[in-house]
């Protein structure tokens, strides 16, 4: 903003220009937005232990969920009112995380009278949010306040059960810790967590005397389980290499380029965000649970592209520049900058995240084979389904052997290109 | 690798029998790569030519009694010629070649005398090994040496892609992926002709039921569960969130017990060590949708305590492998002078490890809270409760509208936690 020292610029702004006009302006509205920031965060902060607290209440004396126990307007109202109680008489959450605090203009402490006009002079202002508008706010110009940047000048800091915000922290962590146990943990599956320990030991001696007569047809499963995550690798990685070149921010200039960007980042960050099981379900209703193996590569496959696409790009974003912009200038065409300055920077991470996501997806093809994926995962189930533990300790240990193996084998690949 | 790994130099007897375990590796990858040729020849040969007449027929590999001895004879055979007669894969992987002694390339006959010496030197338990370390008979007889090969590109050698190692490599992608392609039986074409079908269940759920995201499903009550997806969603994240408190609670004090550079001082200490690393890498390997079903067994089928549980064993074990890999990777100056000055190994953890370790602890407890997210709003289907409950419950009713509300929800949930995370280990690192 146009605060120059004194002995350089010897004119006062011209406030009636354009350019000081949307200087007040821009320093108004950001002097509302960061009062206004701390404000919702206060909110948010009320809000979320309001609704932990009666989920615990209603909870226990209910049996039900419950998240406000009052209804939504009167909730909407406490939590308003409470934060203009916090941040009037308290230096609140939003306070710290803004690294600020209410002191008075004039220096010195603040009396609470001043704190009382505050608090009314907070619902006139804030509320209606035009008083925001105000540099500074109408309220603190009431109460003689100002929110100044934290000064640690004079006095030591309090220890945290002192102040306000330190209390929420503790109260939120104690409430929220215990509205967890309460709602995951009841009584009658506690019980037999410390009772029933007896209906596992089965499974326990079963990893040490392995049922031998099922090691041939398991391994046979595990194949399945290894050619299923090679073949999603494989057919990923076909698709995810040309998506990952459109999903690159550097490579896509222009509004059509950024648009596409946008477009599949996002496609690709949901794909993601959907677990490989939810995929097997959908692709085994589709393709009948007759071909179960070819339903799991499918959902592998849809899997990795999403991943796979993400760490290349991610990868393409960060090549360096100047050996793209070297080759460029000897006037080389787009095809011989892809051959001699992107492709020599990102062959190697490409191998090793491809190396990292095949060992993901042996370790998930295990898992969707639960969901009748195919492979051994599925005859892991059908043992576990019909509680034959025996059998199931068994395959359990050489899954382990295999994802172990990978692992090993993979780490070491990858160590070795990097 | 050093260049003093030849053998016609005599360099130390260590870097020899690590040379010669190298090339022992090297052949072993080698018969490895044949015994897989071997496999799939004779799962085309069930496929083709006497083929099970079986509908659900994958990976079935009938083999008469004799057959055993002469599939490993002869992947032997396959891979000793493979080496002699040209640059094998085994050879290529672990950067070595074979040459004349007189330091030209190897002719024929020098390659067939190798291959039939290899033989007289290796069948007999090795004889031509052991007896002759520094450069075994096979080798001596042909007058030839395997060395690695020289980093800079010779002239005159053929380009990758027709060399032996090359042909063999595109050779093996091309088998594998039509192996692959018989063994899971891939058919691109039942997407199309059950087109209707899929098309019809995405239809459905890009049109999601949202009626029972605040208010719950009554079909629910016959199970006692009275919980709309929001209810659930919640139950997901405290379940994610206990789990992951409660696993980087065991972790932590299990990762200094993991770590070489704390624990390994004494026998006592190696063997925890060891215990340790042994335990982090059994638990991991098992999935945690496996410990779920465990748990489901011993507490209750489809209670979050389950879930819980299942998430948490497996967050110790990874969170305790991380943790203690970066145990190990800080700097030892201030570990040094802590000891310097007399302090216990506690005071060493406290004031030389903790201060280095603790952003990349927060940073790797965030990324395993996500994951945890992730896995708990699937743990159900294992009888881990959470919000998978109401999808597989849907979908079993074949109630894909509803299937997609629950498949929305959780993508916002998984996304969200995705976002936050990220941006929360981008401020701590």
């Amino acid at each position: 903003m146009n605060r120059y020292p004194d002995g350089i610029v010897k004119e006062p702004p011209d406030w009636l220009s354009r350019r000081g006009l949307l200087d007040a302006l821009l320093l108004r509205l950001k002097g509302a937005s960061q009062r206004l920031s701390i404000v919702l965060l206060d909110m948010l902060a009320i809000g979320v232990l309001w609704i932990l607290v009666s989920y615990i209440i209603s909870w226990h004396a209910h049996g039900v969920i419950a998240y406000t126990l009052v209804p939504w307007w009167l909730f909407g109202l406490g939590v308003v009112e409470a934060a203009a109680i916090w941040e009037s008489f308290g230096r609140s959450l939003g306070h710290l995380v803004a690294r600020k605090e209410l002191r008075p203009r004039e220096g010195g402490e603040s009396t609470l009278g001043q704190r009382l006009v505050y608090y009314i002079g907070w619902h006139v202002t804030v509320l209606p949010m035009i008083g925001l508008l105000a540099s500074p706010p109408w309220h603190e110009r009431l109460a003689g306040l100002s929110l100044r940047p934290v000064s640690m000048e004079g006095h030591k800091p309090a220890p945290w059960w002192r102040t306000s915000s330190g209390i929420y922290v503790a109260v939120f962590l104690v409430v929220g810790l215990a509205a967890a146990v309460s709602v995951t943990m009841d009584e009658e599956s506690l019980t037999r967590l410390f009772t029933q320990a007896g209906r596992t030991v089965k499974f326990w001696k079963a990893l040490f005397s392995p049922d031998r007569s099922i090691i041939l047809p398991s391994i046979r499963d595990l194949l399945v389980t290894v050619f299923m995550a090679v073949m999603a690798t494989a057919f990923a990685v076909v698709v995810a290499v040309p998506l990952s070149f459109l999903a690159a921010r550097n490579l896509m200039r222009g509004p059509i380029g950024r648009s596409l960007y946008t477009v599949l980042r996002g496609t690709m960050s949901i794909m993601r965000s959907i677990e490989p099981i939810v995929w097997a379900i959908i692709f085994l209703v589709w393709v009948t649970a007759r071909r179960a193996p070819f339903a799991g590569v499918l959902a592998l496959w849809v899997h990795s592209i999403a991943d796979l696409t993400k760490l290349y790009a991610e990868r393409l974003e960060s090549i360096d520049p100047g050996l793209v912009e070297a080759i460029t200038a000897t006037g080389a065409s787009r095809l011989s900058v892809l051959r001699y300055a992107v492709v020599p920077q990102i062959i190697n991470p490409y191998i090793s995240f491809t190396l990292y996501r095949w060992d993901i997806n042996i370790r998930m093809a295990t898992v969707v084979g639960v969901v009748g994926g195919g492979g051994i995962g599925q005859r892991l189930f059908f043992y576990l389904k019909n509680l034959a533990w025996q059998q199931a300790g068994t395959v359990m240990i050489l899954i382990v052997i295999l994802v172990w193996a990978i692992d090993y084998l993979s780490s070491r690949l990858r160590a070795k290109l990097a | 690798m050093s260049s003093n790994q030849t053998a016609t130099a005599t360099p130390a007897t260590r870097n020899f029998w690590n040379a010669l375990r190298r090339r022992a590796l090297s052949f072993f990858l080698d018969w490895l790569v044949w015994g897989y040729v071997a496999y799939g020849v004779m799962y085309l040969l069930n496929k083709y030519w006497w083929t099970v007449p079986l509908e659900r027929f994958y990976s079935t590999l009938t083999l008469p009694s004799w057959g055993w001895p002469l599939a490993i004879l002869g992947t032997l055979e396959m891979a000793v010629w493979s080496r002699n007669l040209g640059r094998s894969l085994g050879l290529r992987a672990f950067g070595y070649e074979i040459w004349g002694a007189d330091g030209k390339p190897p002719t024929l006959s020098q390659r067939v005398t190798r291959a039939l010496l290899w033989h007289l030197s290796v069948l007999p338990l090795g004889m031509g090994i052991w007896l002759s370390p520094e450069r075994p008979w096979h080798d001596q007889g042909a007058g030839t040496v395997v060395q690695p090969a020289p980093a800079t590109r010779l002239a005159g050698r053929r380009k990758a892609i027709f060399s032996q190692w090359g042909l063999m490599s595109l050779f093996l992608i091309g088998f594998t992926i039509w192996l692959g392609w018989l063994i899971i039986q891939i058919d691109i074409g039942i997407l199309f002709r059950r087109g209707d079908e899929g098309m019809r269940i995405w239809r459905e759920m890009l049109h999601p039921d949202f009626r029972y995201f605040a208010v719950p499903d009554p079909a629910f009550e016959l199970r006692n569960l009275p919980y709309s997806i929001l209810d659930m969603a919640v139950v997901t994240l405290f379940m994610a969130l206990l789990a992951t408190i409660m696993g980087a609670a065991v972790a932590f004090p299990l990762s200094f017990l993991g770590a070489r550079n704390v624990m390994g001082f004494n026998p006592v200490g190696w063997l925890v060590y060891f215990a340790m690393r042994g335990f982090f890498n059994i638990f991991r390997s098992i999935d945690t949708m496996l410990w779920a079903v465990i748990f489901a067994v011993w507490v209750l089928w489809g209670r979050p305590l389950a879930g819980v549980l299942a998430l948490t064993v497996h967050t110790v074990a990874a969170l305790g492998k991380l943790y203690s890999e970066q145990v190990e990777g800080i700097d030892p100056g201030p570990v040094e002078a802590v000891v310097a000055t007399g302090g216990s190994r506690i005071e060493v953890i406290k004031y030389a490890v903790l201060p280095q370790v603790t952003p990349a602890y927060w940073a790797f407890t965030l990324y395993r809270w996500d994951i945890n997210v992730r896995m708990a709003t699937v743990i159900a289907l294992v009888g881990g409760g959470g919000i998978g409950d109401l999808l597989f419950y849907y979908k079993n009713q074949g109630d894909w509208p509803k299937v997609g509300a629950v498949v929305m929800v959780i993508v916002a949930i998984v996304w969200a936690m995705d976002y936050i995370s990220g941006r929360l280990r981008e401020r701590i690192t």
